[in-house]
């Protein structure tokens, strides 16, 4: 493991300690420990050092973005959101917006993606949001639901539709007259993302804060930016498996019922083997989507959806594996493998649900084999 | 630019040329026309636009960001060909 790899993680076991419980139950992320860590570059590990990120290739962010995971999925998926949004803004922006924008991503500042809307969930050509063109300004209009980290953040990379054609992606800072930031109550799983509904009404903003001056391809421009969210929250999933996995191995070896250990019960060693088989499925998938992307492999955009799904579903099937293994000690609000439930469950959903993952899989099929 | 120039670039642009329809045909398992609409309806997927962002990339030593993420640059083979040799003049141009 490279060095910077192996002082992350340990810095981030120590940042976290036993908080994340208590932040589950707030549903609040202290803002201090999320300005650090992201000054520190360890919120999108992938942005080049020469805009101030840590350079990291996708196998080194995803073993990081497992570890996170492991510890905490709302501080997970404020990773994935910083990230996503500095993968879009590399690969949409100027040469001249990458260097403004990523600098400030990597020094404190923190951001989200918006693309849902209250009609525009799993079908994004649905997206009514729109931006127009107006000399030297673009004015947005518009509704977002669901913007995961929104309620953080600074600035908001929004997905929309260009007045002249074409979509587009704009970032909009928060604190603009027209942006209303609605942080949503009581999420399902990770509570404490900062998920937010956006309310943009007449925001004028300069020009150039149209990512690549616009006109992309709906359907690309959101493939390319959902695909660093896939792979963040496919190596989450693989954190959650390994807590899981951690947690109900000790408890089957500790716990004794009818004068042995749980895990001498047969029923009980089998929730095991399955515990142990979807973490180790949910990391091969993703080692094998890193190393796709890492070598530039056009398989990565199939290997991404492949790991996403995998990993998902793995984690909610093995986070009720967990639960059951645990019984009373882990039904209740907070516990890691309660949390793990919730927030499993939430990944199925998030990033391309199940059934759009399996829509793009047959697709795949259909077309090529 | 020299004659030598042009005449490299001829022929260089059909190996882009054949490169993109050999990619097309083994993901694919079918056989396109240079000029058809690769998008158009019972064509390709978004992905498969996706893969095709990445094997220009990987395999043509090239950037497609920004304003290039445009259906109009992968509509057809003719346009992707038209793509990687403005793409590859520009790195050049810039030393890149």
């Amino acid at each position: 493991m490279p060095d910077g790899l192996a002082a992350a993680r340990v810095l981030l076991t120590d940042l976290v300690g036993d908080r994340a419980e208590s932040w589950d139950r707030t549903g609040l992320l202290p803002r201090e420990l999320l300005v650090r860590l992201g000054a520190a570059g360890y919120l999108c590990p992938q942005v080049a050092t020469a805009h101030g990120g840590l350079g990291w290739d996708s196998a080194e962010d995803g073993e990081f973005t497992a570890h996170v995971g492991s510890l905490c999925s709302s501080l997970r998926s404020i990773m994935t959101s910083q990230g996503m949004a500095a993968w879009t803004i590399d690969r949409l922006g100027t040469e001249q917006q990458r260097s403004g924008l990523l600098t400030r991503l990597t020094g404190g500042e923190l951001a989200a993606v918006a693309f849902s809307e209250p009609q525009a969930g799993s079908d994004l050509s649905a997206i009514t949001t729109r931006i127009v063109r107006d000399g030297d300004s673009v004015v947005v209009d518009g509704i977002k639901t669901w913007s995961t980290a929104a309620a953080y953040a600074d600035i908001v990379v929004v997905v929309g539709i260009l007045g002249d054609g074409g979509a587009g992606a704009v970032v909009v800072p928060t604190r603009e007259p027209g942006v209303q930031v609605e942080r949503i109550a009581d999420p399902l799983g990770c509570r404490a993302a900062g998920h937010a509904d956006i309310r943009l009404t007449r925001v004028r903003l300069p020009a150039t804060s149209l990512l690549g001056g616009g006109g992309q391809f709906l359907p690309l421009l959101v493939t390319t930016a959902l695909a660093y969210g896939r792979m963040s929250v496919a190596w989450g999933c693989v954190g959650i498996l390994r807590a899981c996995l951690a947690a109900a191995g000790a408890h089957a070896r500790s716990r004794e019922q009818f004068g042995r250990p749980l895990g001498s019960h047969q029923l009980v060693a089998r929730h095991l083997a399955d515990l142990l088989m979807a973490e180790q499925a949910a990391t091969r998938a993703c080692e094998h989507a890193s190393r796709c992307w890492d070598e530039g492999s056009a398989d990565q955009v199939l290997a991404t959806v492949l790991a996403k799904h995998v990993s998902a579903t793995q984690a909610a099937r093995g986070s009720a594996i967990a639960v059951q293994v645990l019984a009373s000690a882990a039904t209740r609000d907070g516990h890691m493998v309660a949390r793990a439930y919730r927030d499993a469950k939430c990944m199925e959903i998030i990033e391309g649900s199940n059934e759009m993952c399996q829509l793009l899989l047959a697709d795949h099929v259909l077309a090529t084999k | 630019m020299t004659q030598l120039g042009v005449h490299d670039a001829t022929a260089d642009s059909g190996e882009v040329e054949k490169d993109i329809l050999r990619f097309l045909e083994a993901q694919t398992k079918r056989s396109w026309d240079p000029r058809v609409d690769l998008f158009a309806a019972g064509g390709l997927s978004s992905l498969f636009a996706m893969q095709l962002v990445v094997h220009l990339e990987q395999t043509h030593g090239i950037s497609i960001r920004g304003a290039d993420l445009r259906l109009d640059n992968f509509r057809t083979v003719a346009s992707m060909v038209a793509l990687v040799y403005r793409l590859r003049g520009a790195a050049g141009a810039s030393g890149a």
